[in-house]
């Protein structure tokens, strides 16, 4: 059976769709797709059919799902989407993250909202709850924003328990539930904290992307807002592994996104710094942590020809699940990179889109 | 009585991709009651959380925005009248 490769690219004007054969070489480009609105999230799903969701938003009108079950030549509005009860006085102004549930689950769907919260659809997504044991929690008085927004921006499941899953909130931190999502602890030791003014100690803690390793769901990565951290008991405590990613003297390494590969290599893009916000001297250099290593270096540089003063945002960075892995990013001006040695050499996908908010890789078999 | 409505661009997938359709309503109140049983997907571009109007959508009865007539639901509606979704105009 055929393999395609389909690339899923949200932007601040739409969606984009890069397509090529497995041997990902040479790609078309369709779109933009929900042209006008941002899409923050977006998901290639083919356990029923071959359906992409998106998460759309505007400033003026509101968040809301759409989807396509064309390859986004047609969409639909999800009626009973998320949204927040009126009693709770929070907004939905962004969904940030649209992720498929436990494989046991094939029917599920969880989102991942601004202002931070979580819902889940039972139903491929035809209805959507919140699971409000989240903003329930006697922390949620002292959870303030970061500089994108409150969003709930990671959601991950543990593969051996679909009651088992965490999610990330920037600037609040990390949560772990062990019942489906009823009830959540923190899980912030160790992290470092961003003054957010706020008395309680267990959150404020601004991460900006977490990943499990594909190989032992005990252990996570993070790039925080203050530096790249590990866990190996799950999140219950975080250590800095930041040899080899010193971009400023003194300061910890800062960026957005971390991208774990199918065989354990880690990927992060590190900016200059926090005030900077873009990638230090125009060089988009990746840094990786290849499986069997213990410190991080440069992989490869993806312009080597000229300088690239941009930024690559959380959520804009993936790989595929490929046998042999591709590695994509997306920048704030638009452009789309891949590489298929671990990150060493870059080719620039054609076209030149608007800021990058969402690179997801879908493959689709025929 | 039929009146005119028109709605953004932006949003008429959520009206059949029409911009521009027949409102049947006695009054004002009646009509913006009637656009999101007709199109109840637009409800949610319209409102908030809280049932107010968005704050970066207007809705304008002929030349005035609704914000700022005292009862929608006591306004006859009359031949040759609109209800226009506008999306409020601010920054640069």
């Amino acid at each position: 059976m055929a393999k395609r490769m389909n690339l899923l690219v949200g932007t601040n004007k739409g969606v984009f769709i890069f397509a090529s054969d497995e041997r990902r070489q040479e790609w078309s480009l369709k779109g933009p797709f929900l042209s006008g609105w941002e899409v923050y999230s977006v998901l290639g799903d083919s356990r029923h059919g071959k359906r992409i969701y998106a998460g759309t938003s505007h400033a003026a009108y509101g968040a809301t799902i759409r989807v396509s079950d064309d390859f986004g030549e047609s969409w639909t509005q999800i009626e009973q989407g998320p949204s927040y009860a009126k009693d709770t006085g929070f907004s939905l102004n962004r969904i940030w993250q649209l992720v498929p549930g436990h494989p046991s689950e094939p029917d599920t769907l969880f989102a991942g909202v601004e202002e931070a919260g979580i819902f889940v659809s039972r139903d491929r997504g035809t209805t959507w709850r919140e699971l409000d044991g989240l903003t329930k929690h006697p922390t949620r008085p002292g959870w303030f924003p970061g500089a994108g927004g409150m969003c709930l921006h990671t959601i991950l499941i543990d593969p051996r328990d679909p009651r088992r899953m965490w999610v990330a909130m920037s600037a609040v931190g990390v949560f772990r539930t062990e019942d489906g999502g009823m009830t959540w602890t923190p899980r912030n030791q160790g992290l470092a904290r961003v003054p957010t003014g706020q008395p309680q100690e267990e959150v404020g803690f601004c991460v900006h992307k977490m990943v499990l390793d594909p190989n032992n769901p005990d252990t996570l990565y993070m790039q925080e807002h203050g530096g790249v951290f590990k866990s190996t008991d799950g999140g219950d405590s975080w250590f800095a592994i930041e040899e080899g990613v010193t971009l400023r003297d003194n300061d910890a390494p800062f960026g957005f996104p971390i991208v774990a590969a199918p065989n354990g290599d880690l990927f992060l893009l590190p900016l200059e710094s926090s005030e900077q916000r873009a990638v230090a001297e125009g060089k988009l250099c990746v840094y990786g942590m290849l499986t069997g290593e213990s410190r991080w270096s440069p992989t490869g540089d993806a312009v080597t020809d000229e300088p690239r003063h941009v930024s690559v945002l959380r959520d804009a960075m993936a790989a595929d699940a490929m046998e042999s892995y591709g590695l994509y990013f997306g920048t704030t001006s638009g452009e789309v990179f891949c590489s298929l040695d671990r990150g060493r050499t870059w080719d620039r996908l054609p076209g030149q889109l608007s800021r990058i908010l969402s690179v997801k890789p879908w493959i689709v078999e025929d | 009585m039929r009146i005119d409505a028109s709605v953004p661009m932006l949003i008429s997938d959520c009206t059949n991709g029409r911009t521009r359709f027949p409102l049947e309503a006695e009054t004002l109140g009646e009509a913006l009651r009637r656009l999101v049983e007709m199109y109840p997907l637009l409800r949610v571009h319209l409102y908030d959380e809280q049932g107010g109007v968005r704050q970066h959508v207007l809705l304008y009865y002929n030349d005035e925005n609704i914000a700022w007539l005292d009862d929608p639901g006591r306004i006859a509606l009359k031949p040759g009248d609109k209800l226009r979704v506008l999306q409020a105009v601010s920054g640069g």
